[in-house]
């Protein structure tokens, strides 16, 4: 994910983080304030509360793109196995860096199912 | 209170289906907004429903009638223009939301209020005979965007010409050749749309550029690449500081161009090279390129459906970085073929 209006990614406040043992039983959504195009693969998203705008890659537009507020995160992880060639807990690690990422900057929500 | 109270004058003017009224008592008021709007001056409105911009001179600041509610939030604050980058409107700001009113303080120089939703600005300038034209006319330009974007028009930071119906924008900041490229593609017969902030429209099918024709300011570095700036008369290329400006008409065989479909989006920058090379953006990069020239997060609807026309303009254009090299009369030579490609 770049941010070209933040160079240095946040910490991750341990509140925000996922669930590693919830994984089939979180949902994910956008957060309302978050308008998102995609673009050759990629997506730019800005958010609306902020100004800030984010552009995220292949891998992070697939995530996002099944960010809809019907996917598990284990959904979304089986998906990216099927769709990638990427061992499993590598593509649970990056799904999850990025999810922590997300929603630590307002553009994720995070919900039980 | 202690405003200026002088018989009021109203000026009127149409842009693209939107009228506009501009009022003012204040010659020195008048001038700068008659010459940024010359070419949508009307002597009647038929349209309903006009914006409506007052601005007033103050001889200081206590004399502005401005009232803060204690929820108002501020929204940003600089040193820099709050929009385009102009020099002479590097101001202290500060931008304020207070309930639907959008407050833009430039402290010692005045305050903008702009409500939205009324269609409506009001401009407090203190002691107007001491700021700049070019002052002037920005922070008109401020209040009259943040107006016109709530209508679906919405401004960029580019120049912009069109050819046989196809737009070229030229986007990025001062110092990176926007302004020269721009007049080596208008001395070749592109016609003119703006050199500082065309406006845009989701046109249905489409993103359209409409012409904002305004005058071209130019650096003495500018000046120096083209004969005819350099053995231009005053008259017709007028002195000022730190740049001077022309009317386009005035020096090419050029005329204001249609509103059109823009083909292709340049973002220059220049480099020590005998020639110029045009590098392909992928679009995501050019949309992140483009958004901090366009949008201003204000109103969160208004730019999220801002949001959206920038994204489909960038879809509908080939984005370009142009490495911009000592070659520069020659630019004609490298854009026009690959506007010809798009018009097939």
């Amino acid at each position: 994910m770049a941010d070209p209006q933040q160079a240095t990614p946040p910490s991750i406040a341990s509140e925000h983080a996922v669930d590693r043992t919830m994984l089939a039983r979180s949902i994910l959504r956008p957060s309302p304030d978050v308008q998102g195009t995609s673009m050759e693969g990629e997506t730019v998203l800005l958010d609306l509360s902020t100004g800030r705008y984010y552009t995220l890659n292949r891998l992070g537009s697939v995530i996002w793109e099944h960010c809809t507020g019907h996917s598990t995160i284990s959904d979304i992880h089986a998906v990216l196995c099927d769709r990638f060639e990427v061992a499993s807990e590598r593509a649970l690690d990056d799904l999850v860096a990025l999810v922590n990422q997300l929603v630590q900057e307002g553009l994720l929500q995070q919900e039980g199912r | 209170m202690n405003v200026i109270e002088k018989p009021m004058t109203e000026y009127l003017f149409s842009l693209y289906g939107t009228p506009m009224r501009y009022t003012t008592a204040s010659p020195l008021l008048a001038a700068p907004v008659n010459e940024l709007l010359r070419h949508f001056r009307r002597d009647s409105l038929e349209e309903s429903g006009s914006l409506t911009l007052c601005f007033r001179a103050v001889q200081e600041r206590a004399d502005i009638p401005l009232t803060i509610s204690s929820s108002a939030r501020q929204l940003s604050a600089g040193t820099g223009a709050a929009v385009g980058d102009r020099p002479e409107t590097g101001l202290p700001h500060e931008v304020i939301q207070d309930g639907r009113r959008l407050i833009a303080d430039f402290h010692d120089a005045g305050v903008l209020v702009i409500d939205s939703v009324e269609g409506r600005a009001d401009g407090y300038l203190i002691k107007p005979e001491t700021l700049h034209p070019n002052l002037i006319e920005y922070l008109f330009h401020l209040g009259l965007i943040e107006l016109l974007r709530r209508r679906g028009l919405y401004t960029i930071h580019a120049t912009a010409l069109e050819k046989h119906g196809r737009g070229v924008l030229i986007s990025g900041n001062s110092g990176r050749g926007k302004t020269t490229s721009f007049i080596s593609l208008l001395r070749s017969g592109y016609r003119y749309l703006s050199d500082d902030h065309p406006l845009i429209r989701d046109a249905g099918t489409h993103v359209e550029v409409l012409p904002f024709p305004i005058k071209i300011n130019v650096t003495e570095a500018t000046i120096a690449f083209f004969p005819e700036l350099r053995n231009a008369p005053d008259h017709v290329l007028h002195p000022g500081s730190p740049k001077r400006s022309f009317h386009a008409e005035d020096l090419y065989l050029t005329s204001v161009g249609d509103c059109c479909q823009p083909a292709m989006v340049l973002f220059p920058h220049i480099v020590d090279a005998p020639h110029s090379h045009l590098e392909l953006l992928p679009k995501s990069r050019a949309l992140e390129v483009l958004l901090p020239q366009a949008l201003l997060v204000y109103d969160p609807e208004v730019a999220r459906r801002e949001f959206q026309v920038l994204a489909r303009l960038v879809q509908q254009v080939d984005c370009y970085r142009l490495h911009f090299g000592r070659d520069i009369l020659d630019l004609p030579k490298l854009i026009t073929p690959l506007l010809e490609q798009k018009r097939g």
